[in-house]
C-alpha cells in the first residue's frame, strides 16, 4: 500500500503578520517557517499505518524552495521519500489551482492507495485543498477525521469524522482523501537520527514542465495567479484597541459586582 | 435576471438560523446588483418552509430534492447542486459556513468553474458584477479583502453570527427541480451520531466563558461551567488546558483550534498567548480573569478582574444571577 500525505509549510505560529509593500500578501523577510501544524496530525497518522500494514508513505508539497523542509520535517517522522512541486510559476495560486497541479502531480505518480491532509492551512485557511484533489481525481473524501482504519482486504477506509453536532463513520473504497482532525494522535517529535536519516531520503524535485497541464486544463502560462478563480486584493491588520479596564480583585464580591453591571450598562452584552 | 442562491440549511423540521442571516446577506448584495434572492435546498424532503424563507427576503425557492440524499454525500450533493447551478447559471452562490457546506461546496466549484472564498465575515460588490468577500486569513491576525476573477458563480460561505437576519415580506415562488444522481458505491455512511450537547456551539455561540491552565485540573472546570450558564454561554478552553487532557479538544480556542467571535469572550486563567488571541481576538467584548497583574491577556481587554478566579468566578456568577 502506498500513502501520500499532502503537506504545506506555514509562519511560526508566534509570527507576528505585517502586510508587503503591495498591501496584497505578507513580509515573509524575517519569518520563521515550521510544518503546517495541522499537518503533522496527517503525517504521523501515516506513518502510524505504515507501521502497521508496511505501508510505503510519499510526502507532497507544493512551494518555495524553502518549503523542502515541511518535507524534510516529515520524513524525519517516518515518511519515505517526498515530492517538491516548486516552481516558481506555481506562486500565488488559489486553492482551485492547487488542487489541479497536486492531482495531476498524483495521477502521474500511479498507484497512490490513500491520500491525508491536515484539515486547513493554518495562514490562508482555504480548507478547500484536498477536496479540490478529490474531486480532481474523481474519488472519494471523508473530512475531519478522528479514527482512520485502513482495511487493505476490501480496499475500504473506515473513517469517524466530526459533522455539526456529533460524529459519523463512513466507508470509502480506495483511493480515497481523508483530512484529519487535530488530536486525532500524538504527533511524534523527530529525532536526530530520524532527522539524519531524512536527509538521505529520496526526494523529487518537480518543475513546471514535470506537470501536465495540458490533462489539467490550465495551459502552462497560466499557472499560478492567472489559473486560480478569487485573488487577495488587500490585507489589513486589525490593531487592538480595547478598554483594558482592570479591577482589583481583593474585595471580589464588589468587583464582580462591578464587573456584571459594566457589562450590563456599559458594554450592553449581558 | 441575475440570481443570488443561498442554500438551506435544516435542521430536523426546522430552517437553521444561519440560512436567515445568509439570506440578509444576499439581500445587501441585492440592494447593489438588483438580482433575484432565492433559496435553494438540496436533500431528500424539505418540508414547507417557504413561507419562513420568504419571511426572511426570499423571493424564489429551488427545491432539489432526491432519496439518494437522504444522507449527506459530499460527491452526490456537489453532483445535484452543480447540475441546477449549470441550468439556472446564478450570479452568486452563499451558504453558512457550515461543515456540510465546506464539505461538498469545493467539488461544486470544480464542476461549474466557479470561484470559491469560505468563511467570510463580510460580502460587498465592487462593482454590479464583482463580489468581494472579507475574512481572516492567518487566524484572527488579519482581514483579507477577497476578489473573483471573471468567474461565474461567484460562491462563499458566510461565518456564522456575522449577519443578523433581516425580515422581508417576500413570499416565495416554489420551483422544484428534479436530478438524476447516479448510486455511490465509493461512500457509504455507516453510522450517525448525534450528541446532545449541554451548551452552544462555540462557532455558534454568542457568548464564551474558556478556562486555562489556570483552572488547575478538569474538576475545577465547574465554575466556568457555571459561569457560563448563568450567562447562557459555550464553553471553551486553552490549547494548555486541552493538552493537559482536563476537557476534549473540541473546546480548544485558538489558531489550532477553533477561531471564534462571539460578543462576549470571558478569559478565565489564560495567559493571552499570541496562539490563544488569533482565536478570539475578533471577539466583540473580551473580559479576562487572571490573578497575575502582569498577565498580557489584560494588555488586550476590554474588562478584567486581577484575583484568584477561584474566588472571582463564583462571585461574579451570583452576581450575574441577581441581574438575571
Ligand atoms: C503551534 C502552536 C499552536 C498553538 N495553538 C494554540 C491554540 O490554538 N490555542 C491556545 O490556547 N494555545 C495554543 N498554543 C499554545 C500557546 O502558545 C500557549 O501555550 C497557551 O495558549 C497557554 O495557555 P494558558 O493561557 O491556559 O496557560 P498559561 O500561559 O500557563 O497561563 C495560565 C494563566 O493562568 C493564570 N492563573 C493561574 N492560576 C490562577 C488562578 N488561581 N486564578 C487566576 N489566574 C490564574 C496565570 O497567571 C497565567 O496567566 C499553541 C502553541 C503552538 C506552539
Ligand atoms: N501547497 C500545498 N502543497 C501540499 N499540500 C497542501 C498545500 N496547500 C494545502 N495543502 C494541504 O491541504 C490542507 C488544507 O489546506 P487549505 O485547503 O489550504 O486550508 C493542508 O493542511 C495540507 O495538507
Amino acid at each position: 500500500m502506498k500513502i501520500l500525505v499532502i503537506v504545506r509549510q506555514t509562519p511560526d505560529t508566534e509570527a507576528k503578520i505585517q502586510a508587503n509593500s503591495s498591501g496584497n500578501g505578507i513580509q515573509t523577510d524575517d519569518i520563521k517557517w515550521i510544518l503546517n501544524p495541522f499537518d503533522e496530525f496527517a503525517v504521523e497518522e501515516a506513518v502510524q499505518i505504515k507501521e502497521k500494514t508496511g505501508a510505503e508513505v510519499v510526502v507532497l508539497t507544493v512551494g518555495a524552495e524553502r518549503s523542502v523542509d515541511a518535507i524534510r520535517t516529515s520524513l524525519a517522522m517516518g515518511g519515505d521519500s517526498g515530492v517538491h512541486i516548486k516552481d516558481d510559476s506555481f506562486a500565488d495560486m488559489d486553492s482551485f489551482a492547487l488542487g489541479k497541479v497536486i492531482g495531476s502531480k498524483i495521477k502521474s505518480l500511479g498507484d497512490i492507495d490513500l491520500i491525508l491532509a491536515g484539515k486547513k492551512w493554518i495562514d490562508e485557511e482555504s480548507s478547500q485543498v484536498p477536496i479540490q484533489v478529490a474531486e480532481e481525481l474523481d474519488i472519494p473524501q471523508a473530512t475531519l477525521a478522528t479514527k482512520v482504519e485502513v482495511d487493505e482486504g476490501s480496499k475500504t477506509v473506515k473513517v469517524t469524522s466530526v459533522i455539526e453536532g456529533g460524529e459519523e463513520i463512513r466507508e470509502l473504497k480506495l483511493p480515497a482523501v481523508v483530512t484529519v482532525e487535530q488530536g486525532i494522535n500524538e504527533p511524534r517529535y523527530a529525532s536526530l537520527p530520524g532527522i539524519m536519516k531524512a536527509k538521505k531520503k529520496p526526494c523529487e524535485e518537480v518543475g513546471v514542465d514535470g506537470i501536465n497541464s495540458d490533462e489539467i486544463g490550465i495551459a502552462a502560462d497560466a499557472l499560478g495567479s492567472a489559473g486560480s478563480r478569487v485573488k487577495t486584493d488587500n490585507i489589513e491588520i486589525p490593531t487592538i484597541s480595547r478598554s483594558l479596564k482592570v479591577l482589583e480583585g481583593n474585595d471580589v464580591q464588589q468587583a464582580s459586582a462591578e464587573l456584571a453591571k459594566l457589562l450590563r450598562e456599559e458594554a450592553k452584552i449581558i | 435576471m441575475s440570481e443570488i442562491w443561498v442554500l438551506v440549511d435544516k435542521a430536523q423540521d426546522t430552517v437553521r438560523n444561519v440560512t436567515y442571516e445568509v439570506l440578509s446577506a444576499a439581500s445587501k448584495l441585492k440592494e447593489k446588483n438588483g438580482a433575484t434572492v432565492c433559496a435553494v435546498y438540496v436533500g431528500d424532503n424539505s418540508g414547507a418552509i417557504e413561507a419562513d424563507l420568504g419571511k426572511y427576503g426570499a423571493e424564489k425557492f429551488y427545491k432539489i430534492e432526491n432519496p439518494a440524499l437522504k444522507d449527506f454525500n459530499p460527491s452526490l450533493y456537489a453532483a445535484a447542486l452543480s447540475e441546477v447551478i449549470k441550468k439556472h447559471n446564478p450570479d452568486i452562490v452563499l451558504g453558512g459556513n457550515t461543515l456540510q457546506n465546506q464539505d461538498f461546496l469545493p467539488r461544486v466549484a470544480s464542476r461549474t468553474a466557479a470561484g470559491l472564498c469560505l468563511d467570510a465575515i463580510d460580502v460587498d460588490m465592487s462593482s454590479s458584477s464583482t463580489l468581494q468577500v472579507k475574512r481572516y486569513k492567518y487566524s484572527g491576525k488579519s482581514i483579507a479583502t477577497i476578489s473573483f476573477h471573471d468567474v461565474k458563480p461567484m460562491i462563499a460561505t458566510v461565518r456564522l453570527n456575522a449577519f443578523k437576519p433581516t425580515e422581508g415580506s417576500a413570499s416565495a415562488e416554489v420551483v422544484s427541480e428534479s436530478v438524476d444522481l447516479p448510486s455511490d458505491e465509493n461512500y457509504k455512511v455507516i453510522e450517525t451520531k448525534i450528541i446532545p450537547k449541554e451548551r452552544p456551539e462555540l462557532t455558534e455561540a454568542d457568548k464564551i466563558v474558556s478556562g486555562g491552565r489556570g483552572m488547575a485540573n478538569g474538576e475545577n472546570f465547574k465554575v466556568v461551567y457555571d459561569l457560563a450558564d448563568s450567562l447562557g454561554a459555550g464553553a471553551g478552553a486553552s490549547r494548555a488546558a486541552v493538552d493537559s487532557g482536563w476537557v476534549p479538544y473540541e473546546m480548544q480556542v485558538g489558531q489550532t483550534g477553533k477561531v471564534v467571535s462571539p460578543n462576549l469572550y470571558v478569559a478565565v486563567g489564560i495567559s493571552g498567548s499570541v496562539q490563544h488571541y488569533a482565536g478570539m481576538g475578533s471577539s466583540k467584548v473580551i473580559v479576562a480573569i487572571n490573578k497575575d497583574p502582569d498577565a498580557p491577556i489584560f494588555q488586550k481587554c476590554d474588562y478584567g478582574i486581577c484575583g484568584d478566579l477561584f474566588d472571582v468566578l463564583p462571585a461574579l456568577t451570583d452576581e450575574i444571577k441577581k441581574l438575571g
